[in-house]
């Protein structure tokens, strides 16, 4: 440990260098060697990569200090200039904390677990390589953006866990559903990024500094007011008439600063987390490999956003305004993707909507002012939802061995009865099922509980008023209304993941008869008797089947955090060991966010919505698909078809996105295209080539390949030329730069052969004829003069040319430079001729109206 | 002993030019064409050796008349043999009847 600490110093901390770069030459081999080296090496060179890291990654955090954080300077990146022109410098420097730390942990454990689990689940896949390329390339890219020290070196890392989502989505690409999930996860992320780079600007702007540390410095740099509207110099007066009264206030619209950086970073980290309104990409993205789902939509990508928003939570903090949004959209989230995920058939897609429904948590955590709860929710969901996602690759791995179509493969209606034949996958997925429903003692009652009664206590403390503004004030409503949205939200979750939990796993097999091709060897000779076919009779053909070892380990070891993590910040009982250490890093929140008067010492009663959102859940759950095993649900699509039919298909947001954004982008781009096919394919590029084409006819009637058509030219040049050379030019070239002062202007006129020159009008008396070209006329001011020069060449042929010369007058009240008055003597004091007494010299010599040091005063003292 | 005058020579100049020029473009006969070549050519030694009469330091005017007659003999020399190759080929040294290469 000692020879550790003298290795890597707490401020050249280099082992950060090996976390990050094992899964980036992993991904650099697997991506360039992997088709040559065989799936065996591929497989370890992927594990090894991210094992690798995940032992530097516990190194790390075992390393980590109890004050301050670990950082490593790779190079300077490169300095901007800021508002006061002083120098931004932005290095591509690493720190770790106990957050960094703790998700570094996350990202390459849960990382490591399913690389292993990929290692088995991809096994036939050809592009076995790929995969696994791209997933140590996500891995790296994930630790580049926790462990960033600052905005822009982060933003490196979020657009290549985006470029990887983008890459890992569409990575069965031949079908177009995959490759156009894999494009509208890279669409709707861009929206998200383009509010990130704007609050980069605005912290280099009003901050001067993009580092965590010194954003957190200066972060009250942002407690200005912003004027956002009139933008620019806008105003009544430049408006037309109504627009101006309709548009422009009587106060312009200021905001903080703080409120501004909030909601830019927010947008981004809504396209990151999927967020209301960009969720939407998030469902659709279970298009890709399940392991892939498990990695980056449940694990570790999406929760980038909540990330986001803990390390910034300085900023946050200063913004009431900003936080309530944040808090209310994760609020709405939760509540919208509960509801769409109460109905849906696809066992991934029921995962996806509560993956988007468990962000929403998260973020209600990080918008009250518990970052810690909302961290921590992160943290245990990782663990939960990954053993879930990868469950249920386990079921669809077991569905493929009667099924070979991946959609029918993930309805969970032709499911049912599992538990028989994979008893792994349904203890840990039921452990997790319990762990997100929020059962007690498991991780995720913790981590919820804490995020709920964060949302119930907190008050918000308002930054002090400015001149002209008023501050947002947290209402105190608003805290317990999120409360109760939230159980809301948390009985749906309870109920919808215990229903995916009864038609998986208990009932009968219901995946008998949907083989393609399949067909009952009885059906064509069973005329007398039973003809209601029992639905549990196994029909010939393979069965469902457990997965291998490597498969189920990951799975048990998730499921073992997803039961027992929660130990690790369980507040209500004062368990909370990494709890302390995340608290260390948002000590700065305690300042802002306080317990609401009138909350206290209701912990353990507002515990109790919280587990009866999870018994109610769970019991409707248990009564609809295990007791009556489907039928009321079914009873409901019938009697509201509407409701149901809306809800199944996800409230069709989808389709409204389709209708408003999409339709104008779709209709703003048929507009460029006609404009690029019109102006510039016709007009420009047409006539363009029009005219070179007519050049080019005429220009061809010339060249015949006639020798003496060429010759002809030939000669009528010559004689061009000759003419040229016969008659005598006369062209001047006047340099008049001396004109103002001197009244000089030389003039000279271009030589050639056998010339002479005749100048007349110089003023001067000229020889008649003279090889002389330049002559120097000299001008009074005010003076005017045409001079004429006449040119005679050998042939004795003559021309002239005429110059006008001017010299401007000079300004009236300015008299020439020869009888210009002399300047103003040096003032002198007037000195009286005569006797003088000797001491009034002194004060006769100090111009006027300077005070004369007294003869006797002070400073003659000093002369003595 | 009376001279002549350089204007005499200058005139016999442009004429022997004219022609040579009025030949070149007229006819169709490469022999003749290579001809009004050589006429031409001669035309401008005769003048240079007008000029370097009138001016006669150096005697660059001789001087360039020689290398103008060098240049004359070896366009001669090569375009007769062009003449005679195009000969061979075409049986003919009719100018406009040298059109292999058009179209």
């Amino acid at each position: 440990m000692e020879a550790l600490h003298k290795q890597f110093p707490q401020s050249d901390f280099a082992l950060i260098a090996i976390v990050l770069l094992l899964p980036a030459i992993g991904a650099f081999v697997n991506g360039v060697f992997g088709k040559r080296l065989g799936k065996d090496a591929v497989r370890l060179m992927a594990l090894s990569a991210i094992g690798g890291s995940f032992l530097a990654s516990i190194l790390t955090f075992v390393m980590l200090p109890h004050e301050g954080k670990l950082s490593w300077m790779a190079w300077r990146w490169m300095s901007v200039t800021g508002r006061m022109g002083q120098t931004i410098p932005v290095d591509v420097k690493f720190s770790v904390d106990a957050m960094t730390a703790t998700m570094m942990l996350v990202v390459t454990g849960v990382g490591f677990l399913i690389h292993l689990y990929s290692s088995e689940y991809m096994r036939k896949d050809p592009g076995y390589h790929r995969f696994f390329s791209y997933l140590n390339l996500f891995c790296f890219s994930m630790l580049v953006l926790i462990t960033a020290d600052n905005l822009p070196l982060l933003f490196v890392g979020w657009e290549g866990v985006g470029m990887c989502s983008y890459l890992l989505i569409g990575f069965w690409f031949t079908e177009e559903k995959n490759a156009k999930a894999g494009k509208k996860a890279f669409v709707v992320n861009r929206i998200g990024d383009f509010g990130l780079i704007v609050a980069m600007c605005l912290l280099f702007y009003y901050v001067g500094s993009i580092h965590w540390d010194g954003i957190e410095k200066g972060a009250s740099a942002l407690l200005t007011p912003v004027k956002i509207w009139p933008i620019g110099n806008l105003s009544r007066e430049t408006l037309p008439g109504f627009l101006g009264t309709i548009l422009i206030p009587d106060k312009p619209v200021q905001v903080y600063g703080a409120t501004l950086v909030g909601l830019a970073l927010f947008l981004g980290c809504a396209g990151k987390s999927a967020q209301i309104p960009l969720y939407v990409w998030l469902p659709d993205a279970m298009a890709g490999p399940t392991p892939v789902s498990a990695l980056i939509h449940a694990a570790t990508m999406v929760t980038a956003g909540v990330y986001l928003v803990a390390r910034m939570h300085f900023v946050f903090i200063l913004s009431p305004a900003a936080m309530a949004v944040v808090a209310v959209t994760g609020v709405c989230t939760a509540l919208l993707a509960a509801s769409i995920g109460l109905f849906q058939h696809d066992l991934k897609k029921v995962l996806a909507y509560s993956t988007v429904s468990q962000l929403g948590f998260m973020f209600i955590g990080v918008g009250v002012g518990a970052f810690a709860a909302g961290f921590f929710h992160v943290f245990t969901h990782a663990f939960f939802k990954a053993c879930l996602f990868l469950g249920a690759g386990s079921v669809i791995h077991a569905m493929h061995g009667r099924i070979h179509d991946t959609d029918k493969s993930q309805d969970m209606r032709n499911m049912g009865g599992l538990k028989r034949f994979m008893p792994l996958t349904r203890w840990t997925f039921l452990a997790s099922c319990c762990a997100i429903a929020g059962f007690p003692l498991t991780a995720g009652f913790w981590s919820k509980d804490e995020i709920l009664w964060s949302a119930f206590s907190a008050k918000i403390a308002s930054p002090l008023p400015l001149s002209g503004m008023t501050p947002f004030e947290w209402p105190s409503w608003l805290g317990q209304a999120i409360y109760w949205g939230a159980v809301l939200a948390a009985t749906m979750t309870s109920f919808y993941m215990f229903r995916a939990y009864f038609m998986t796993f208990h009932g009968n097999f219901r995946g008998w008869k949907i083989v393609r091709g399949w067909k009952d060897p009885h059906a064509g000779h069973d005329h007398h008797g039973h003809h209601e076919h029992d639905d549990a009779a196994p029909l010939e053909g393979p069965e469902p089947r457990e997965s291998p070892p490597a498969m189920t380990i990951p799975l048990v070891v998730l499921a073992a955090f997803a039961l027992f993590a929660g130990f690790l910040y369980a507040h209500p009982i004062h368990v909370e060991p990494l709890g302390h250490l995340l608290h260390g890093v948002f000590d700065g929140a305690k300042r802002v966010v306080s317990e609401r008067a009138g909350a206290e010492g209701m912990m353990w009663t507002m515990m109790a919505p919280g587990f009866a959102a999870f018994l109610a859940g769970t019991a409707a759950a248990m009564y609809v698909y295990l007791n009556k095993a489907g039928a009321p649900e079914r009873r409901f699509a019938e009697s509201m078809p509407g409701l149901y039919r809306l809800m199944y298909d996800k409230w069709r947001i989808d389709e409204l996105y389709d209708a408003t954004v999409v339709g104008m982008v779709d209709a703003l781009a048929d507009i460029f295209t006609m404009a690029d096919r019109w102006l510039v394919d016709g007009i420009l590029a047409r006539l363009t080539a029009m005219v070179a084409a007519l050049i080019g006819t005429l220009l061809r009637m010339v060249q015949n390949g006639r020798v003496q058509v060429y010759a002809a030219s030939m000669l009528v040049g010559l004689a061009g030329i000759g003419w040229f050379f016969a008659t005598p030019h006369a062209e001047v070239v006047v340099n008049d730069a001396d004109v103002r002062s001197s009244g000089e202007v030389k003039l000279s006129a271009a030589p050639g052969y056998g010339y002479s020159f005749h100048w007349d009008g110089t003023g001067q008396a000229d020889p008649k004829l003279s090889e002389r070209s330049d002559v120097t006329v000299r001008l009074e001011p005010g003076e005017k003069k045409d001079v004429t020069v006449k040119v005679k060449n050998a042939f004795g042929l003559e021309t002239s040319r005429t110059v006008s010369l001017a010299r401007p007058p000079l300004p009236s009240g300015m008299r020439a430079p020869d009888a210009a008055p002399k300047p103003p003597a040096m003032v002198r004091p007037d000195i009286p001729t005569g006797e003088i007494p000797g001491d009034q010299i002194h004060k006769l010599l100090m111009p006027r109206g300077a005070d004369a040091p007294s003869p006797s005063g002070a400073p003659d003292k000093g002369d003595k | 002993m009376s001279t002549v005058p350089v204007e005499y020579f200058l005139i016999v100049a442009a004429v022997l030019f004219m022609v040579g020029s009025v030949g070149f473009l007229l006819r169709r006969n490469l022999l003749v064409l290579l001809m009004s070549i050589e006429l031409m050519l001669n035309s401008v030694n005769l003048t240079l050796i007008a000029y370097n009469r009138l001016r006669p330091i150096n005697h660059s005017g001789q001087l360039l008349a020689f290398f103008v007659i060098a240049v004359a003999a070896a366009e001669a020399a090569l375009g007769l043999a062009i003449v005679l190759a195009f000969f061979r080929v075409r049986k003919t040294i009719h100018s406009d009847e040298a059109n292999l290469l058009k179209n």
